[in-house]
């Protein structure tokens, strides 16, 4: 029995982390593993910057919020500085390689950094609106939480009443998971 | 219209705040009364959608003050009524919930707790604990759990209906802004095809037969004129009460036995806890775990025999002592000393208690 891997998201409003930790979440769920999601809340609607706390595990799992993440992930410029505090020896910390003069403010202290190109591919190869869903592949590899299978069935779960219109967007889907895996594990 | 909300046993994952819905159509709830306040829109959200199915109602108001005597309107019609609220309209809520200890009445409130004072956020705290236990002016004459899991916020939130329409005294459950938004699995289930009985509801007015000759009159009162009769009222609650509270105080504990220091927190703060003491345990530290799962009333004679033998509690909460308080008065006279940490408004970790034992150990 492995021990809990905690996983803390951040990024912009509409960057979809929110959307990233649940889908992960049930699917881990859907695994039969333990899971526990929270996201921060306040009174605004927009501007600030949204983070996810993210725990799976085979026992149940303790306080919702934790002080040092396994896994931080960070998406803009301001979620880099808000996250840095979640940083120890033992952290994966990855940011998106398309923000800029960051260098000076990533954490001294983690045990790897990665710099993947997520925001880049999607906007290029595939379509901005499955970046968090690069991103979901890009977790799923860097966790390995839950089996690409499992993650495709979560997505699946999700979107399946659009892909039943659409097909062509279960493709776009299933491809920004795969590469978002790929991202990482090249990086690695 | 579908005959039962929930056939047999499922497992979910969904909100807190999804759960405590579930929980009160299962409990067989007729009525909930409310006004929206974060974090607990969503009880309202997710009854107005499901209640509709199964014959239930909801009735929007237009204030607190207004869905707590609504709510207790309710339950002297004969209705399984309930309300839900969080911080600001916890406030307004003691009038109404004041009313209910002096009428006896089995309202359930359900809090998800925000921080204070004011508006303060609207995130998290545990600093409703001494307004839930006690707010309103009387004498605390009601029942609070204090949950930790969704799991429990199920139980504990069928469980509430129960205890309310068996003794008679306003009943909360007492979650806090993170369980409100956490998704977390848990099993919900038909509490009756697990042997639990529903306790029915019944009106407080109209019953059959002469008043004064077939039974006894129904006066419902929050006015006396004579202080001796409101004294007098006051002893037979109180009487009522003390012979309910062994009945139904609930705690979790562990590793208290041989404990030179005992880490006792309620609700969520309980998981840090309960992760911390184990860390801890297996790290060779002498240290132990005890939780109220009723903060109204204490199980007072565990706490007191664990206060005699135990050197130190150290007193883990989300507010500035508002536990402390409760557990000093239960623990009166007990020689253990008391260390607090007190994060008002704010989560505590297992990584937090894990240190502050460590530097308390030296």
């Amino acid at each position: 029995m492995g021990k809990t891997v905690k996983v803390l998201l951040a990024g912009e409003g509409g960057q979809g982390v929110q959307s990233v930790a649940q889908i992960i979440a049930e699917a881990a769920n859907e695994e039969g593993r333990e899971a526990l999601y929270i996201p921060n809340f306040g009174v605004e609607q927009r501007g600030g910057v949204s983070v996810a706390y993210l725990q799976i595990g085979d026992e149940p799992i303790g306080a919702p919020k934790f002080l040092t993440g396994d896994i931080v992930i960070a998406l803009s410029d301001r979620a880099v500085h808000r996250t840095r505090q979640y940083v120890g020896p033992q952290t994966l910390f990855v940011y998106d390689s398309s923000i800029e003069n960051i260098e000076d403010a990533l954490p001294a202290n983690a045990k790897k950094i990665l710099a993947i190109p997520a925001l880049d591919v999607a906007k290029k190869e595939l379509h901005p609106r499955v970046f968090n869903i690069i991103i979901m592949g890009a977790v799923v590899k860097a966790t390995e939480v839950v089996s690409e299978a499992d993650a495709k069935k979560a997505i699946e779960k999700k979107l399946g009443y659009k892909f039943e219109k659409n097909p062509k967007l279960r493709e776009l889907n299933y491809k920004a998971i795969e590469r978002g895996m790929e991202l990482v594990a090249r990086a690695m | 219209m579908a005959d039962k909300p929930i056939e047999g046993e499922k497992r979910v994952f969904m909100t807190g705040n999804e759960v405590v819905a579930w929980a009160a159509l299962a409990a067989k709830a007729e009525i909930m009364y409310g006004y929206p306040i974060t974090p607990q829109n969503e009880i309202m959200h997710y009854w107005t959608r499901m209640a509709p199915k199964f014959g239930r109602e909801f009735l929007q108001t237009e204030d607190e003050l207004s869905a707590g005597f609504t709510t207790a309107g309710g339950v002297l019609a004969g209705r399984k009524a309930f309300t839900a609220t969080a911080g600001p309209g916890n406030t307004l809520m003691q009038e109404p919930m004041s009313m209910a200890e002096a009428m006896r009445l089995p309202v359930v409130v359900v809090v998800q707790q925000r921080g204070g004072p004011s508006t303060a956020t609207v995130i998290y705290s545990q600093q409703e604990v001494t307004m839930t236990t006690m707010g309103g002016n009387g004498e605390g004459l009601r029942v609070v759990y204090s949950t930790a899991t969704h799991q429990e916020l199920f139980d504990y939130t069928i469980k509430a209906f129960n205890t309310a329409w068996k003794y008679r005294f306003p009943t909360f459950v007492l979650g806090d802004g993170y369980q409100a938004k956490m998704r977390e699995s848990l099993t919900i289930y038909d509490p009756e095809a697990r042997g639990v009985t529903l306790l029915p509801a019944e009106a407080y007015l109209g019953k059959p037969g002469t008043p004064g000759v077939d039974r006894p009159p129904a006066q419902y009162r929050n006015t006396y004129n004579v202080e001796e009769e409101l004294y007098e009222v006051l002893q037979g609650y109180f009487k009522d009460y003390e012979k309910m509270a062994p009945e139904i105080a609930e705690f979790d504990a562990f590793d208290t036995e041989d404990a030179d220091l005992v880490v006792i927190s309620h609700g969520v703060v309980s998981r840090a806890a309960k992760g911390a003491v184990k860390e801890l345990r297996a790290a060779g530290y002498k240290v132990g775990y005890f939780r109220p799962i009723t903060l109204r009333p204490l199980p007072v004679k565990e706490l007191r025999a664990l206060g005699g033998r135990t050197k130190q509690f150290l007193v883990a909460e989300s507010a500035n002592g508002q536990l402390a308080r409760l557990l000093k008065e239960a623990a009166y006279g007990c020689p253990v000393e008391m260390l607090p940490m007190y994060k008002p408004g704010v989560g505590i970790t297992t990584e937090e208690v894990v240190a502050r034992v460590k530097e308390i150990a030296g």
